[in-house]
């Protein structure tokens, strides 16, 4: 549960349909796709149907948002860069630039992980964490990291990203509708993640 | 909001994350039985690699391969092997370590995160529990907190995590519910399953595990434990039960 | 007399001659001493959370009756519903309370319960004149002194209305209100952007008044 204080002039963007309650004076706009990245993102982003519907909120008062009864991780940036999965993604700060970037083509089954949600700039994100408190882990040289695709939200700082088809984890017979691979992290960075698989 | 990264250096050897009830962290310093789909991360160390190996592997050795005697469930459990930390997470359920010492715990299959190769694991007679002995250590996860009571107690079937020492539960049929129930309306409420009418009943010393469980709509253990017994029936019995099924799935599409 | 908690999700009754409680059928989840339990039967007035008005109405609304079991004798019930964020909220009987009908899960017996539509403006004529479901909310309020158990996705919060600026809700997260409230189903062009799921209709909660509107803490439904 996110609340903001939107204290008039400051606007904030946050994922539709994530509004539970709301005080004073405050009005909501559909921000389009991406919104400050341009026409090239709105573009990237309706051919990969990796869906990033935003809208704008401004005015005095306070919102409550929440997805799901996640949880909520704010990050804060400074001119850093965030990869997140636009569906974990809650609210930005209007100051940041979002972009969608393709990430790799590794016989992902649901074309989830292929194309992540980029935000960079100065500001903060609001990132949903599903089924719990969120998990940060630092990966460095030397300790690399192998993530669950569905426990992915988001990664912070200059990291090398690949695909581990090694799956013996998850029961690819039956029940399991998981990836059919792992996301590897090397390099120098934090990487988030959620105690729910998606 | 914000939080710490944690660091593998400074991960937990066999606890909770710092803060979080609903992700657990194991260092791993043998082989350990983990089920299907639970793996969130792992940190592979020493420049080394973490496995993660069918029951059916022959790296295995007979030893570990022995302690797990459930052919029905077996394709549901690997065995992590390596060097490193794992970290296990379960629907965002809470999960918790329980210790065994010599003793015998029975616990819902679907809530068996994981468990130290050196404790033996059984089926219990009860459709989609297993039953754990030994010394050892192991992780169950629960729909919140899990919630401790001693018997005697009448318990929900969906409620029900699990039981330690105490004998199997008997099943409990509400005569009194059941008379209104059935005087109400019969014919198009016989056979429906709705509210309490069966309970398990637990009696003796030893403790009962509980939780407010979400509707599992298709418990694939079930299924496949009903698989398991359908092909023992007769002709008579099939058609029977094909007939039963047929009522089920008219009365579910409405 | 009254609920206790346990945990996030599970609270324990205590039950003696004189002190009953009723509760949604399927909260059970286990029970210790000697307790019986039974269904409270429908009719005009009485039976399911929410189910009253509607049969004085002469309509089916599916989905909108809860069908209910009233336990009594000498012992405990635990309490809990599909794994869902329960809260207890003690009434001292100066403030009847309406609840969700879906979001009920268990009060003392000794309570008197009714249904309050709160629909568009035309209230309960409204409902007469045909208004679809979905355009308004079923609710149990409750009065007397006694303890609730709410249902929810994820926790509650309280939001104070009463000061100078409007409240407004997502009726998907409405649980519960109490105090002299009025709440104002209606459509609004903004909120349509907000909102942007799967309801159908972009209606929206306006809450006026004095007292205390509880919230759950997710967008979904239960």
């Amino acid at each position: 549960m996110v609340d903001l204080d939107g204290s008039g002039g400051s606007a904030v963007r946050a994922a539709t349909g994530s509004m539970v309650a709301y005080e004073g004076d405050v009005s909501f706009k559909n921000a389009g796709f991406g919104g400050g990245g341009g026409l090239r993102a709105a573009l990237k982003q309706r051919v990969t149907g990796e869906s990033l519907n935003l809208m704008e909120v401004t005015g005095r008062g306070t919102v409550h948002f929440a997805v799901g009864a996640g949880h909520v991780l704010v990050v804060d940036l400074a001119g850093e860069v965030l990869k997140a999965e636009s569906q974990s993604l809650l609210a930005i700060s209007h100051a940041l630039r979002t972009d969608v970037t393709f990430t790799g083509l590794q016989g992902a089954s649901s074309g989830q992980g292929l194309f992540t949600t980029t935000v960079s700039g100065h500001g903060q994100v609001a990132l949903i964490s599903l089924g719990g408190p969120p998990i940060a882990l630092r990966v460095s040289p030397g300790t690399p990291l192998v993530v669950d695709p569905d426990a992915y939200i988001g990664a912070v700082g200059p990291l090398q990203q690949s695909f581990v088809s090694d799956v013996s984890w998850r029961n690819l017979i039956g029940e399991s509708s998981g990836e059919a691979f792992s996301l590897r992290f090397e390099g120098q960075g934090v990487v988030y993640l959620q105690p729910e698989e998606r | 909001m914000s939080t710490q990264p944690l660091d593998p250096q400074t991960l937990p050897d066999h606890d909770n994350l710092p803060g979080n009830a609903y992700a657990y962290c194991v260092r791993l310093t043998g082989p350990l039985f983990v089920q299907t789909g639970r793996m969130i991360a792992y940190y592979p160390s020493g420049g080394g690699t973490i496995r993660f190996e069918p029951l059916t592997a022959t790296s295995l050795t007979s030893m570990v391969a022995s302690h797990f005697s459930s052919p029905l469930y077996s394709r549901d459990w690997v065995v992590a092997n390596g060097q490193g930390h794992v970290i296990l997470g379960d629907r965002g359920y809470d999960i918790n370590s329980y210790d065994l010492d010599d003793g015998n715990l029975t616990v819902r299959a679907a809530n068996l995160l994981a468990f130290d190769a050196g404790l033996e694991l059984k089926e219990s007679i009860i459709p989609g529990f297993l039953t754990l002995l030994g010394t050892g250590r192991f992780l169950a996860s629960s729909s919140g907190p899990v919630i401790f009571v001693e018997p005697p107690v009448r318990v929900d079937p969906e409620a029900l995590v699990g039981w330690a020492d105490c004998p199997a539960p008997a099943q409990h049929f509400d005569a009194g519910w059941m008379g209104h129930f059935l005087g109400a309306a019969r014919s198009a409420v016989l056979g429906t399953r709705s509210g309490e009418e069966r309970q398990y009943d637990f009696t003796g010393a030893g403790t009962v595990l509980l939780q407010s469980s979400e509707r599992m709509l298709e418990d694939p253990h079930v299924v496949r434990r009903l698989e398991g017994e359908v092909r023992s029936l007769g002709v008579d019995q099939l058609t029977h039960l094909q007939g039963v099924i047929a009522s089920q799935l008219q009365q579910q599409r409405q | 007399m009254g609920f206790t908690k346990v945990t996030s999700k599970v609270v324990l009754a205590q039950l003696r001659p004189g002190a009953e409680v009723l509760a949604r059928r399927g909260a059970m989840l286990a029970t210790t001493g000697q307790v019986s339990f039974s269904p409270v039967s429908a009719g005009p007035g009485g039976g399911g959370y929410g189910g009253g008005i509607a049969s004085a109405l002469g309509r089916a609304m599916q989905g909108e009756a809860v069908p209910l079991m009233v336990a009594e004798g000498t012992g405990t019930v635990h309490y809990g519903f599909r794994g869902h964020h329960v809260t207890i909220v003690d009434l001292d009987g100066s403030e009847p309370m309406s609840v969700e009908a879906d979001r009920l899960l268990a009060h003392d017996a000794s309570m008197s319960s009714s249904v309050v539509f709160l629909g568009q403006q035309g209230g309960l004529r409204g409902a007469v004149r045909g208004a679809v479901t979905g355009q308004g909310l079923f609710t149990t309020q409750l009065s007397g002194r006694g303890s609730v158990a709410l249902l929810s996705h994820g926790g509650t919060f309280a939001m104070q209305v009463g000061g100078s600026r409007q409240v407004v809700v997502d009726p998907q997260a409405y649980v519960a209100h109490t105090g002299n409230l009025r709440v104002d189903v209606s459509a609004s062009v903004g909120w349509r952007d907000a909102v942007g799921r799967g309801s159908g209709e972009a209606v929206q909660l306006k809450v006026s008044g004095q007292g205390t509107v509880y919230v759950q803490a997710s967008e979904e439904k239960l």
